[in-house]
């Protein structure tokens, strides 16, 4: 009876689980991207003819073509050592600076320490501890602000400021990354454990003999590999500085663009690469480790070998030497520092953004640059995706060699064909991922000229590589005996990938774009400053006239919004995650 | 004749080492036979069955079906031979964040062209509809139908995995312990199952099972696997407690062939 009555309902029924409402999530979602994708599509002013044109071809061609050969002359090769070692420099210097500005703020900003909890409970309600808090608070939001400006707009401000040079980027990157270093800094204290502090209070320690008896010790192991990855980031960053006059590779490759000179870019370019991989490799044997020690601590082992009297004395030396040379190098030199003017013109610059311009009718101009930079981010992230989906799947080592046995079936031909398709998959992939969005907007410049769509172009090419690559790496981390199971069925790959690989990951994959979208609004704040279109391009020009108070404005809006995003971001993820279990 | 395996080998490389799966296996299944496959954990089981469904390829020797070399195929070749024949895997190795009716759904990719999938993952045609309600009707899931795979008991899982096999209607079902994880009653009812819809249809069907005294009542073959070679394979009415006690005891050949003509000596003693 129950079997023939489920039988009658379900003759007519659909696929996927039958709902009463006309707006589910999926189609508000589908509603909503697809008028924000047109939307986008108009403000930026896509215009394929510029792109599928013969013009486009002929002007690629000459770039690509003009790339080879890389330019390995004795002369140019000092100079991108030099280039590449400053770019080090910067980084370096940055580095230690942010963290001597960033570890003082992130103590006073952690709420563990000042705000709430065990530490503060007992504490005299007194104005000087509201004041104290008060003042972590404000601390906190400081952090907040500066890590929301993007690292390039320091970089504009501080060129601005102290001139050109490699001492503005070393600046820039300071700041920027002080607020980044700050804020993580201040979460990795505020997730200590409290148990053993309770105790050192107990005992009639301040405040401060706390946090560095108490707290620093639990938390050293994860800001020290944070560090190193802020480290990371910082190097990546000191190359693109230098594309708005701050030194290092950056400004090289942006001269010899200029120049026409496309085989000292791709020289410069492959310079860039093999710092990122050396840094990227050095970095991460040392964070590994690092975590490796923390994990085991009863083992007794050390995190590295004990050096010697003179292993040590050598060691402090070449770090001394090394840490010395890259401030000097990056423009802590008497002879910059000296300018009579320098503070003069950078308090007169900073006094002149004050009070921002907020008239309406300034900011209601500005709204449609925040409508563009948002639509320069958009269609951006939409290319990455549609390149990057369409990359991974040859990317993707269980879609093309299925698994050993399989392979071993095919025929030699046929094996070295996707064996070519694979490596050329993800070798186009890491080539994409590689190459910074500035740069991408510079290459883009030459062949449909300056302005939004250039912008969104380039974020599309390096979003590809980056989504591609997470994309097929969370392919490739799919559960294996469900696909193992389509396949004993007979399903051929493009079958297992839509039935067996996409419900599986689907949830990643989203997760990962939205990220990237964020990101890459972040992004597209800035690419004005090199040609990109937004809010970056109008601060560029508006700097450029003197016009400091509506830069400051400009500044405020780029906060704003990288703040809306984000926020809006965490709501659409939390949301997502909630339903997961419900619908899929 | 349906199989046909002429000591058959499988070495896998785990790391540098070499771990021997199978060893010599030489089998023979003549049209709709039921075999039960026995054997103790890690004899070698789950691997055949890979080999018998040309998911992994002998390292030596050649697995036939109806006579056709499965090491020799081309990838549609392969396709075509593999949607005749069903697996129930152990782990049930269904797609964990799809509903009941898309994994059974699933069974028929093999049969399906690129575009009629694509068109399936919106809206299925019709006959592939009725087929899919249908099994899932005949395991008795019908009013999970729409609930997530992850969101299923165990035993409901397994039923599952049997209609996904059904949909596939394939010619040779093979089983991997598919009441392991089953209580006594659901697993009576699952092996219930599998005999009728292979009765029905004239279908091989291959079990393998650890419940000795099931394997010996319902299924006329016994097929018994011991560190990747052949114990024994005989009919069920053959098979006796001497012989299981043979297949389950532990400890090396050598070391099992001493303890045998120890055992002979007692009973020789016993006698005298």
């Amino acid at each position: 009876m129950r079997a023939a009555s489920g039988m009658n309902s379900t003759a007519s029924a659909s696929f996927a689980a039958p709902s009463s409402r006309w707006v589910t999530p999926m189609r508000l979602v589908v509603a909503l991207g697809s008028a924000a994708f047109v939307i986008s599509w108009h403000i930026i002013g896509v215009n394929l003819h510029s792109v599928f044109s013969l013009q486009a071809a002929a002007d690629t061609w000459k770039f690509v073509s003009g790339l080879f050969p890389p330019d390995f002359s004795w002369e140019f090769l000092r100079t991108v050592f030099a280039a590449t070692s400053q770019t080090l420099a910067t980084a370096v210097a940055a580095t230690i600076l942010s963290i001597g500005l960033g570890l003082p703020l992130a103590i006073f900003a952690s709420a563990n320490l000042w705000r709430r909890g065990v530490l503060v409970e007992a504490e005299q309600r007194s104005a000087g501890a509201a004041v104290l808090s008060a003042m972590s608070r404000l601390t906190r939001a400081v952090l907040g602000f500066v890590r929301a400006v993007p690292d390039l707009l320091w970089a504009i401000l501080f060129v601005t400021m102290v001139g050109l040079g490699s001492l503005a980027g070393t600046l820039a990157l300071a700041v920027a990354y002080s607020g980044l270093i700050g804020q993580v800094f201040s979460d990795v204290f505020d997730a200590a454990d409290l148990q053993p502090l309770e105790a050192l209070q107990s005992t009639g320690a301040t405040r401060l003999q706390i946090f560095f008896r108490g707290m620093l010790p639990q938390c050293l192991a994860p800001l020290t590999a944070y560090a190193l990855y802020s480290f990371e980031c910082c190097v990546r960053a000191a190359s693109v500085l230098g594309l708005v006059g701050a030194g290092g590779i950056g400004y090289e490759i942006g001269i010899s663009l200029r120049l026409f000179e496309y085989g000292q870019v791709l020289t410069l370019v492959l310079a860039f690469i093999g710092l990122m991989a050396i840094t990227d490799a050095l970095s991460r044997f040392l964070r590994g480790r690092i975590t490796r020690r923390s994990l085991k601590t009863a083992t007794g082992q050390r995190t590295f070998p004990k050096l010697g009297r003179l292993g040590t004395f050598l060691f402090s030396l070449v770090l001394v030497i090394g840490v010395g040379g890259s401030f000097y190098l990056s423009g802590f030199r008497p002879e910059v520092l000296d300018q009579q003017d320098l503070i003069r013109h950078a308090t007169q610059f900073l006094l002149g953004m004050m009070p921002p311009d907020l008239r309406p009718t300034f900011i209601y101009k500005m709204s449609y640059l925040v409508l563009e930079t948002f639509a320069i981010s958009f269609i951006g992230t939409c290319i990455g995706v549609l390149f990057g989906a369409v990359l991974s799947v040859p990317a993707t080592a269980n879609l093309v060699f299925v698994n050993a046995d399989e392979t071993a079936r095919h025929g030699a031909l046929e094996r070295s064909f996707r064996f070519l398709l694979y490596w050329v998959a993800r070798l186009v992939l890491n080539f994409m991922r590689a190459i910074p969005e500035l740069v991408w907007v510079l290459v883009c410049i030459l062949v449909i000229g300056i302005g939004p769509f250039a912008g969104a172009i380039a974020i599309g090419f390096h979003t590809a590589g980056v989504l591609g690559k997470l994309y097929a790496e969370t392919m490739e981390e799919a559960r294996q005996a469900p696909i193992e199971a389509l396949y004993a069925v007979g399903a051929r790959p493009f079958q297992v990938l839509l039935c067996g690989i996409w419900p599986q990951a689907k949830p990643m994959l989203f997760n990962y774009t939205l990220l990237r979208w964020e990101a890459n609004l972040r992004v597209s704040t800035i690419l004005g400053l090199v040609g990109g279109g937004g809010l970056g391009q109008a601060i560029y020009n508006n700097i450029q006239l003197g016009f400091y108070p509506q830069v400051a404005t400009m500044i405020l809006l780029v906060y704003v919004l990288v703040v809306a995003t984000d926020w809006a971001g965490d709501r659409i993820r939390n949301y997502y995650w909630q339903n997961q279990a419900a619908s899929c | 004749m349906i199989y046909a395996l002429d000591s058959v080998s499988k070495v896998y490389l785990q790391g540098r080492t070499r771990v021997r799966a199978l060893h010599e296996v030489s089998l023979r299944v003549t049209g709709a036979e039921h075999i039960a496959l026995l054997g103790p954990s890690g004899a070698g089981k789950s691997t055949l069955f890979r080999l018998l469904n040309a998911t992994i390829r002998p390292t030596h020797g050649a697995v036939l079906f109806e006579g056709r070399d499965l090491t020799n195929m081309t990838g549609r070749q392969i396709r075509a031979v593999r949607q005749r024949i069903g697996t129930i895997y152990q782990q049930h190795n269904l797609v964990p964040s799809l509903t009941v009716l898309q994994n059974t759904l699933c069974g028929g990719l093999g049969r399906w062209s690129l575009a009629h999938t694509l068109k399936g993952m919106f809206r299925p045609q019709k006959p592939d509809l009725e087929k899919a309600l249908s099994a899932i009707e005949t395991v008795g899931l019908a009013d999970k139908r729409h609930a997530r795979a992850d969101e299923l008991s165990g035993g409901q899982q397994q039923r599952v995995a049997i209609a996904r096999a059904l949909m596939q209607d394939p010619d040779v079902i093979l089983a991997d312990e598919p009441v392991a994880s089953l209580d006594p009653r659901l697993a009576e009812e699952v092996m219930d199952l599998l005999i009728q819809v292979a009765h029905e249809n004239q279908r091989t069907l291959i079990v393998s099972l650890h419940k000795v005294d099931v394997a010996i009542q319902r299924l006329p073959r016994v097929v018994a696997l011991r560190e990747g070679a052949v114990e024994f394979d005989a009919p069920s009415s053959q098979v006796n407690p001497t012989l299981l006690k043979e297949l389950y005891s532990t400890g090396t050949p050598a070391a099992r062939k001493e303890k045998n003509e120890s055992g002979f000596r007692n009973e020789f003693n016993c006698l005298s």
